[in-house]
Formats: structure tokens, sequence, C-alpha cells
């Protein structure tokens, strides 16, 4: 996955309105998404329900500033007292002269004495009117000129551009002079908010709004088309402007800030993350003009250095949100003095400094506390090691989000000292952090329950324990594990069988898992209704037609080795996938998802059969056929069930009726007898006895470390096995004995080699991916695939990864024989 | 008498003599009573509402009486107030001419009964919802104060508000 730019697996996905994380270079769905992409750049956002709540319930005043957001009640309040003052001091100064307007007073006076609604007082007025859609209010404004003085204003407040049809609308109106239209509407507009149709939004457009003096807001998200000189002429005499949002902007002059500068001096939020060409001194005069500055964002800057960071500090006392992201030439020095003296910073974000060091709280006392520090991200800052993190969690006890991704000096240290924030931390996104371990990653969950987001991506150490640990975590909405290629499906139906029915998950990145197959995600769908994301790129297993066809289209950008690992479902494609897998399963058409050495494939099978099933098993209508396959279950060896069974699946594994079984391979054919399905089944999906949640970790581990070392030599075998067959294919030298009648019924042979298939027997493990047999499918596979033949290690790095193709074979871990 | 009780005194000079807790679901009337006595209700306290007839502060003790024990939520719950259906005791309660509706929302405004002018309110912008002006006119009684160019320009100029 991933456009070229960048290196960061985790952030593939669509923001949905609460999750709105979002990498800066790839934004690719902002039109679908209009208010995640305001915040752009803004990776922890993602994670913050509270905050995004609190901005509907809570008045301006016990919270601080935020961008707009278009959340209509804190907004209507402002509106309701600017006209409650209004109409009180209009009433009493209705002079006019005209016969028209005696007429009408007459009128007025008229409606006064007889209907009770208008006699109502403004605020009651207006609380009535806040119950009411927009069309209601509409029919409501021509009733009476004063309904309608209320009225415009309320809607003109913030004209809705958000379709095609009123935006149209709104145009054409603004597009007339103030002497032609009823009302000066410009004088109304309070919020404006461009960014619903940005691929309508151009100079022209924006130029229509040009004079509208008590502007508030001004929402220019992703209107990638506009250039400087209409956003300059917008600002000029707005001096009540509080915001403005240029996230997606490109063309960002020093005239848009020195225009902030000098017409908006209350300014109070400014997000401008393409701010490169802008230059520090036009940076240095905004922050001098405007002490009310609350949050700032400014990325992608070389020019901003540590002056613009002291004329914060000196001009800039209320900041609670600085985000810095790719401000390159950043140092500690100033920052010492921010984090020392601003006691309101909430958020703090810098990226890809490396002068920001573990000197960083270095002017802290010792009894300091960083109190109102909820959110910090420290992204790509290579100087930074375990002891900031450990001062971190020291000064600020409360903090919610950390971000500490692609800071590559981080150890288990630094999970050990988060685990110390307790309750406290929500958000932890640790991609790329190469030197954590399963056991850091458990220190930090047993302690931290509240994590509702949690990114592992490219922790290449970590194993299925992270993931057993991780089943832990009772409001777990997000869970990233891109390219941790050690996980296995044992690991993903342990932690779906731990977390239970009914998870609150919400999106999944398993993306370049290489190993996993479909069954366990079968089953980790079915648990989690409300999964909205799942990333599966790269892995073998889903990439097939009937899998990929419910997937999400890849970005425009991607090349087409790219394309043809893409498998990321959104939405409604996560239900269609959970529905195609259930109707597979329910129809007993398991052999479609014949990747599925899994428990629920197994047991479905065997229900199959054992219900008499058996289409093609003309010769055995055994009037013992239990028709419950789970009670058999218990009982199952040596019954003339399981004989009757092993025939079908004997004769299944003929071909005779087609279906390519999921358990199939050696040990049921009929030369390796003896071994038994359940027995098969037992020691593959059950874990040692008193496993399910009374071992100690230490015996976990142990157990999981079997596990995956004999996972991974089977996988080794099977590679070679494959890479045999693969040459044997090739050289068009059918040495292997592959049997036509497989070939025939979609099954791939078992191995060949007679050393490994008395090692099968003994290790489980070993049918993991064993049928795979599409590799050996052209029609299914091979325009998707090239087989990387020399078994080459798979590398960490987005980039390389990019210019090959998928590496379908990863590099066996360091125990792995 | 085992309570003192607020005795509340129409604009007509009727009383109304009610528990405390009742009175109290008024925040005018709560404040007044903890103003004026700091170390709690000894005895009967008379309270004037020069604002309010007998008829309509009867309807609105009854109001009282029958939510004395409800929860109401915080004020600052602005969602979950807005976006709640009218409470169906309340919608009975409130079926009434619009006369004594206008009555008693405003009477609900004074005494700072946050609750029952919500309800109130919700009403009134149930009568307004998927009227045409028209039709609001005569709800309302209300007379068309624009000129028939004044009111097209106004429709045709803001004409965007229809739309969803």
């Amino acid at each position: 996955m991933s456009s070229p730019s960048s290196t960061n697996y985790s952030d593939e996905m669509v923001p949905t309105s609460q999750q709105q994380q979002q990498h800066p270079q790839q934004v690719q769905h902002h039109s679908r998404h209009p208010h995640a992409s305001s915040y752009l750049n803004n990776i922890t956002n993602d994670s913050n329900p509270q905050a995004h709540k609190s901005k509907t319930s809570t008045t301006a005043n016990s919270i601080p500033f935020q961008m707009d957001n278009d959340s209509d009640d804190s907004d209507y309040k402002d509106l309701r007292n600017s006209l409650i003052s209004k109409r009180r001091s209009s009433s009493n100064a209705t002079i006019n002269n005209s016969t028209h307007n005696q007429f009408r007073n007459e009128i007025q006076r008229l409606n006064y004495a007889n209907s009770y609604l208008l006699k109502l007082p403004t605020e009651v007025l207006l609380q009535i009117f806040h119950h009411l859609e927009r069309k209601d209010l509409y029919s409501l404004l021509t009733v009476c000129q004063e309904f309608a003085d209320l009225i415009i204003e309320i809607l003109w407040f913030r004209p809705n551009m958000q379709n095609d049809s009123s935006f149209k609308k709104i145009k054409s109106i603004m597009e007339l002079s103030e002497a032609q239209t009823h009302w000066n509407y410009r004088s109304f507009i309070k919020r404006l908010n461009l960014s619903f149709m940005t691929k309508l939004v151009d100079d022209d457009l924006l130029s229509l709004f040009i004079g509208c003096p008590k502007l508030e807001r001004l929402t220019l998200v992703n209107c990638t088309k506009l250039t400087h000189q209409p956003i300059t002429s917008t600002l000029i005499k707005c001096e009540r402007l509080q915001s403005i949002d240029l996230t997606g902007v490109t063309d960002i002059h020093d005239n848009i800030i020195l225009a902030l500068a000098e017409n908006c001096t209350r300014l109070q939020g400014l997000y401008a993350p393409g701010c490169g060409k802008v230059s520090e001194s036009a940076i240095i005069k905004l922050l001098k003009s405007c002490p009310m500055l609350k949050r700032v964002k400014f990325n992608n800057s070389e020019n901003i250095t540590d002056e613009s960071i002291l004329a914060m500090y000196e001009n800039c006392k209320s900041l609670v949100e600085i985000d810095l992201h790719t401000c390159s030439n950043v140092t500690d020095k100033y920052l010492q003095l921010i984090f020392r003296y601003m006691t309101q910073l909430r958020e703090f974000r810098i990226s890809c400094a490396p002068k920001v060091t573990d000197d960083l709280f270095n002017l802290l006392p010792e009894d300091f506390y960083l109190e109102k520090l909820r959110i910090i991200d420290i992204t790509n800052c290579n100087a930074i090691t375990d002891k900031l993190v450990e001062k971190l969690v020291f000064h600020a006890p409360r903090i919610r989000n950390v971000v500490l991704s692609k800071c590559m000096q981080i150890t288990d240290a630094s999970l050990r000292a988060l685990s110390q924030l307790g309750r406290s931390l929500h958000y932890i996104h640790l991609g790329h952090c190469l030197l954590i371990t399963d056991f850091g990653v458990a220190s930090l969950v047993r302690s931290c329950h509240r994590i509702q987001y949690i990114d592992l991506a490219c922790c290449t150490q970590l194993t299925d324990w992270t993931l057993v640990e991780l089943s832990n975590l009772p409001k777990l909405r997000r869970i990233g594990l891109v390219k941790c290629n050690l996980i296995s499906d044992n690991g993903i139906l342990e932690f779906v069988r731990r977390r239970g029915e009914q998870d609150c998950l919400e999106r999944v990145h398993l993306s370049y898992c290489s190993n996993l197959t479909i069954g366990p995600i079968y089953l980790l769908l079915k648990n989690c209704p409300k999964l909205t994301h799942l990333s599966l790129t790269g892995i073998v297993a889903f990439l097939r037609n009937d899998i990929t066809t419910f997937c999400r289209e890849p970005p425009p950008d991607f090349t087409e080795s790219q394309r043809n690992s893409f498998c990321v479902f959104s939405g409604h494609g996560v239900n269609q996938l959970r529905n195609f897998l259930t109707e597979s399963m329910e129809e007993n058409q398991a052999h479609i998802l014949n990747h599925g050495d899994m428990h629920a494939i197994a047991l479905e099978r065997r229900r199959f059969l054992l219900n008499g099933g058996n289409i093609a098993n003309n010769n055995n209508n055994n009037p013992n056929n239990n028709p419950d396959g789970a009670n058999v279950n218990s009982d199952v060896n040596n019954s003339p069930n399981v004989t009757n069974m092993r025939a079908d699946i004997t004769n299944a594994n003929n071909g005779q009726i087609g279906i390519g079984i999921g358990i199939e391979g050696d040990e049921m054919s009929p030369g390796n007898g003896g071994v038994d399905v359940t027995q098969w089944i037992g020691e593959r999906f059950t874990l040692p006895q008193g496993l399910g949640g009374n071992l100690g970790t230490e015996d976990m581990r142990g157990h999981f470390q079997t596990m995956i070392r004999n996972h991974h030599q089977s996988r080794i075998r099977r590679q070679q096995i494959q890479q045999y067959q693969m040459q044997q294919l090739q050289s068009q030298q059918s040495q292997l004995q592959m049997a036509d009648e497989s070939q025939e019924g979609g099954i791939e042979p078992g191995p060949q080699n007679p050393e490994d298939l008395s090692e099968d027997s003994f290790t489980p493990q070993v049918q993991f991916g064993q049928n795979a047999p599409q590799l050996f499918q052209p029609a299914v596979f091979r325009d998707r695939f090239v087989y990387n033949g020399n078994g080459e290690e798979e590398d960490v790095d987005m980039e390389q990864n990019e210019t090959q193709n998928v590496n379908l074979f990863p590099r066996p871990p360091p125990n792995g024989s | 008498m085992s309570q003192p009780k607020v005795i509340i005194v129409s604009s007509d000079d009727e009383k109304f003599p009610v528990e405390l807790k009742v009175a109290e679901k008024s925040i005018l009337i709560k404040n007044m009573v903890n103003d004026l006595n700091p170390d709690g209700l000894e005895e009967d306290f008379e309270l004037p509402t020069p604002n309010v007839k007998s008829t309509v502060l009867a309807k609105v003790l009854e109001w009282c009486e029958h939510h004395k024990d409800s929860i109401f939520p915080d004020d600052d719950e602005e969602d979950a107030k807005k976006s709640a259906p009218v409470d169906e005791w309340d919608k009975n309660f409130l079926q009434v001419d619009q006369e004594m509706l206008y009555e008693i929302i405003l009477a609900a405004n004074y005494l700072n009964i946050r609750p029952l002018l919500d309800s109130g309110c919700k009403i009134v912008a149930e009568m307004i919802r998927g009227k045409s002006p028209e039709e609001l006119r005569r709800t309302f009684n209300i007379v068309n104060d624009f000129s028939p160019e004044e009111e097209a320009a106004i429709r045709r100029e803001n004409e965007w508000a229809e739309d969803r």
C-alpha cells in the first residue's frame, strides 16, 4: 500500500467521522470526508472521542477554542446573544415616514396584538427556531418582517455549501451586487466553509466572499485550486476573524500571513500546514500581532526556526495547540521554555526534527507537572530515547495521546515507563519502533486498560503474544499491526477467541502480515460487528478475485504492482466481505476458501460430512451419522463416524466432488492413516491444558514461542517445497507427483518430500497455509503476482517494497532454526 | 404541620401553598427561597409572582407537582436536550389553546423552569414544522407585511435554504 512518499503503514485508511487520522501525503478521499480532512496531518485525532464530543456539548467558555468544525450549538449561542440585543435596540427605533412604512407599521402593531407567537421574547423565539430545520426556517422567513429579520441572520450565519444545488444557488446570489439583493448577505456571514465542494472552489468563487466584515471563521480545507490573492483579499477588514483553516491549500504566501497580522488581530486559530513558502519574518510578525492565538499549525517548513518558537513564547501566552510537523530546523532551545512556561499547552506535535532531543523537558523543575498536556506527538525525531519518555511520563501523568512512531531508539523501557500512565493513556502510536518486543507491549497493555488506539506497525519483533496481550484491552477500537509479519493465524484465532463476540473493534490493520489466511479473518469479521475498516494488503491468501471484489479502489497514484497487492476494505466493503465469507461457510462452500486451515472451516466441514452431505459418497450412507457435528467432538476416536468421514475426505481428495477440503493433507490420505480429524483439530487449535487464561505469562510466552517456532519451521519447509515445485513447473518437468485429479479438483497436492511428511504428522502447524493452491492456478493468481523465487528476505521498509513485487515468503524469525 | 410550605401568590392574589420540592422546580423561586432563608425554611414562606395569573400558575404548579421527582439532564447537555422528544405526559399537559400555551411558556421563561420551557418550545416548533408561509400566518394569526415583490425576492435569494 501507500503512496510513494510515505512510509507510514498505518495510515492507509480513509478517516471516518470520529476517527480522523490521516497522514499528509495520503489524502485520497477528502472530498467524501470533509470533516476529517480538516485534521490532515493531525495524527492523533483518531483517538480522541471525548474531545470531539465536547465540541458540541459544551459552551465556548468551558473548553479551549476549537477550529471551526460545524458544530451548531455553541455557535448558536453567540448568534442568539447578538440577535437578542439587536432586536431589543431596534424595537424602539423605527421612525419611518414613507406611507408604505406607515402601513407596514400598522400591520405590525396588529400582528403584535393578535399573535401570541410574535409576543414571545426573542430568546424564547430563538429557542423555538433552534428546534427547526433550515427549510422550516425558510418558510417562516416570509411570514412577516419581524421573523425575517431574525431568521435571515440565522440562515446566513453559516451559508450551507454542502451540496451541489445549494452551492450553486448561493453562488448565484453572491454574484449579484449589493443593490440587487434585498439584504446585504455578506454582512450576515460569520462562518464560511468551502471545504465541502472543493472541486468547485476556485479563485473566482472565493472572490465572491470578499467583504464579509463579520467573518469569524474561514475554512478552506483542501481547496487546492485557490491561490493566495483572493485569500488575502478576503481577509481585508475581517477584524473579527477568529480562525482560519488553510489545510490543503498549497499557495500560502507571505501576503496571506501578513494580511492576517494586519487585519485579524483577534485571531485564535491558524492551521497552515502547507506554509513552506512563507518566510520566517512573516510568521514572526503574525505571532507578534495576534496575541490571542491558541492553535497554530505550521508544517513542512524549513523556514521556521527557533526564532519563531521564541516569538510564540514571548507573544502568544495562551497557546493550547502547537503543531510543527516536519519543521526540521526547530530545536529544543526555546521549546524548553514553551514547556516550562506555557501552562495552557494541551497538544504538541513535531516531527522530523533531528535536534529535538532528550533535553526537551530539561527546564522543568522536579515537582513540575504539565497539567494540561494531553497530546504529544514526536514522530521521527531520532535523537529521542527512552530517557525523554521517562521524563514525559513523570511530568505529564495525565497525557492521553502519545505518538512516538519512527523514533528508532525507543525500546521496551519506554513502554514500561508509559505503562505508569495507567488509565490516562488512550492512544499510542509506536509504528516503526523496531526495537520493541512482546515484553514491552505486555507491560504497557496490562497497565493501560483504556487504550483505544494502538499502532505497532512494522514492529517486526512482535509475535502472536502481542495479540494475546492486546485481546485484554476492553475499549480497543483501532489496532495497527501492519507488517508485523511474525503474526500468524494462531495469534488471530486466539485474539478473536479471547475477545469474544460483539467486539468493539472498529479498525484493524493487518497489511503485510503475510502469514495470515482467510479462516481467522472470517472469525474476526464475525466477532467484530462494528468493524468499518480492515486492511489486508499484500497478504497472498486474500488476493483473489472473489475477495478483492469487495475491496476499495486503490489510490490513483499507485503503481501497477501496488494496485495488485492492494486489499483494503472499508465501510460497506467490510460488510460485503463478511457476508461473502459467512455465506460461503453456511452454504457449505468452504472449498471456496480452501486457504483456511482453521477451526471454523474444519468444524463446518465436519458438520457437513457428518450430516450426510456426502454428495459423492455414494457407497456409504451410514445410518450412524450424527447430525450434530459438535457432539462428536469429544469421543470421536475410532468411532464409525470418523472412518466414514475420513472416507468422505478421501473421496473429496480424489476429486470426485470437486471440493478442495480445507483440512486435506497428507495425514488424511489413505496412505497416511492413523491421524484423526479431531485429534488434528485438537492439536492445532486447542491450547495446552489451562492455557485458557490461567497460564502464567512465562508459560504463555513459552507456548507461543513453541507454536511460532513450529509454524516457522514448517513454513520454511513449505517454502522449500514450493520453490521446488515452482522450479519443476517452470522447467515443465513434472517430476513431482502432481496428481491430475488434484489439479482438476483445485487441490494442491501435499508435500511430496517424504522427509517432510514424516515430520508434518508430528507438528500440526505444518499445515498452515499449505493449501495455497491458487499459487499454481494461473487463472486466479498469476497475473497478480510474480513469484519471488529466491525467497529473499522481506525488507521492513516501505520504499523498498514498493518497487518490488510482494514478497510471498517473509523471512523466518531468529529462533526459527 | 410537618413541612413548611412555599406559598406562591399569583398576580391576581390567589395563594398556592406547595411543597418546597415542588416550588424549587422554578430556579427563580429556588434562589429566592434560598437567598431569603439562608438557614433553611422554618415556616411557611410567601412569594409573589406578579407576572403570572392564577389560571396559568395553577397549570405551571400542576406540572411542577407531576415532575417533582423527575431528574432532568443538565443545562449544558445541549445535544441531549435538543434531540430528545417531548415527554409524553408533557405533550398531553400542553394540549391547551394557543393563548394558554404561550402563557405557560412565558411563565416558564420568567420562573426559569427549563424543562417546561423546552417542552413548550418543542410543541411550538412542532406546530411550525412542515407548513407553508400562508399556513403559518393562518396558524399564528399573522398578517403579511411584505409587498409581493419583496416576498418574491426574499424567497428567490434564499432558496438554497430549502435544500437539505
